[in-house]
């Protein structure tokens, strides 16, 4: 761009050098890959919580029952913690490009979330305290609905949102994949692998399995990012 | 320049009538479109990205200031002296105006001259 006067009959030229300039902006403020890092963090972290304190009672007919009771301690505080180191690395890069972040909505949204899965696990405790277990094969999409409020389905939930404030195609498409990761393929409400992993092994794999998603992610930003550069 | 010829009506409401001089120039253009993008932009992003020397950037900042289309703070940050820009109510509708008069010549200039005959 010059400081000449704009000619006249230039104004497609003019408007594809303001969009350009838009965009510009838009990428300098992302910091996507940190966001992800962090997120893939404290999943990856919840993986040794959930083992530690996971109640297994195991009756001598072979079945067992297990309660994740550490899960219901560690991530409302570790994903406030988590919003709020994202939201500080948002503002402190966006600060030192010489930009004002935008990361605020996300952070609300983030901190919202976090208080989902454990109304949803209250509700739920409520609701079998005075109603029977239902009989039979749930339907699928109770499971699946499950999993969208556990705390790793809230990240994708969460991320949605991040792609939406920064016009982020690309986060988009990685958010709906980690979604239907970790809402329609992985189990984990109720873990998987061969009998002999255990429970708590069984639900751990899940969890290993969408921190890496995550941690890939974060890496695959981080180059794009730097290849911008 | 592109001639648009048309009935006196048509002339009198041509999209180029309306535009604005002191928006309708490419680096305030430029300085209008990433302020409203950033919100607050701080002069040294301005400077590097529309590729300007500081004089010529703050003379540019100087003339949005006094049509009341930006607003300058000037502070520091630690030892460094910094000069952020915000976009003022009026820089918005500015430059939303600016953008529909761009997007009405361009509808113009097609209906005029529709692209198989240029």
């Amino acid at each position: 761009m010059t400081a000449e006067s704009m000619p006249a009959d230039d104004p497609r030229r003019v408007l594809s050098d303001m969009r350009a300039l838009a965009h510009r902006v838009r990428l300098d403020r992302r910091m996507t890959w940190g966001a992800l890092l962090i997120l893939a963090a404290v999943t990856l972290a919840a993986v040794p919580f959930d083992w530690f304190f996971m109640k297994v009672q195991c009756l001598p007919d072979g079945s067992c029952t297990f309660s994740r009771r550490g899960m219901l301690f560690y991530w409302p505080l570790a994903s406030l913690l988590a919003y709020a180191a994202i939201t500080y690395i948002y503002l402190r890069a966006a600060r030192a490009r010489g930009l004002s972040a935008r990361v605020l909505p996300y952070a609300i949204t983030g901190a919202a979330t976090t208080v989902l899965f454990p109304t949803a696990w209250a509700a739920m405790s409520v609701y079998l305290s005075s109603h029977p277990v239902p009989e039979g094969p749930l339907p699928y999409w109770w499971f699946a609905l499950d999993r969208l409020i556990m705390p790793w389905g809230v990240i994708g939930l969460s991320l949605l949102v991040l792609a939406g404030l920064e016009r982020n195609v690309l986060l988009l498409v990685f958010t709906v994949g980690y979604l239907a990761l970790v809402v329609l393929a992985l189990p984990m409400n109720f873990g998987f692998g061969p009998p002999h992993w255990g429970i708590r092994l069984g639900l751990a794999v899940p969890q290993l399995i969408a921190g890496a998603v995550l941690l890939l992610g974060a890496a695959g930003f981080r180059v794009a990012a730097r290849r911008r550069r | 320049m592109t001639t648009v010829t048309g009935t006196p009506e048509e002339d009198a409401a041509h999209p180029v009538t309306g535009l604005d001089e002191v928006v309708h120039q490419r680096v305030r253009l430029g300085i209008l479109t990433i302020t409203h993008e950033a919100r607050r932009v701080e002069f040294g992003y301005l400077r590097t990205h529309l590729e300007l020397t500081a004089g010529n950037l703050s003379k540019h900042l100087s003339v949005l200031e006094e049509a009341g289309l930006i607003e300058i703070e000037k502070g520091y940050e630690g030892r460094r002296a910094r000069t952020w820009i915000t976009l003022t109510a009026a820089g918005r509708a500015a430059l939303t105006e600016e953008i529909g008069r761009l997007k009405q010549l361009i509808a113009r200039v097609e209906n005029t001259h529709p692209p198989e005959d240029r």
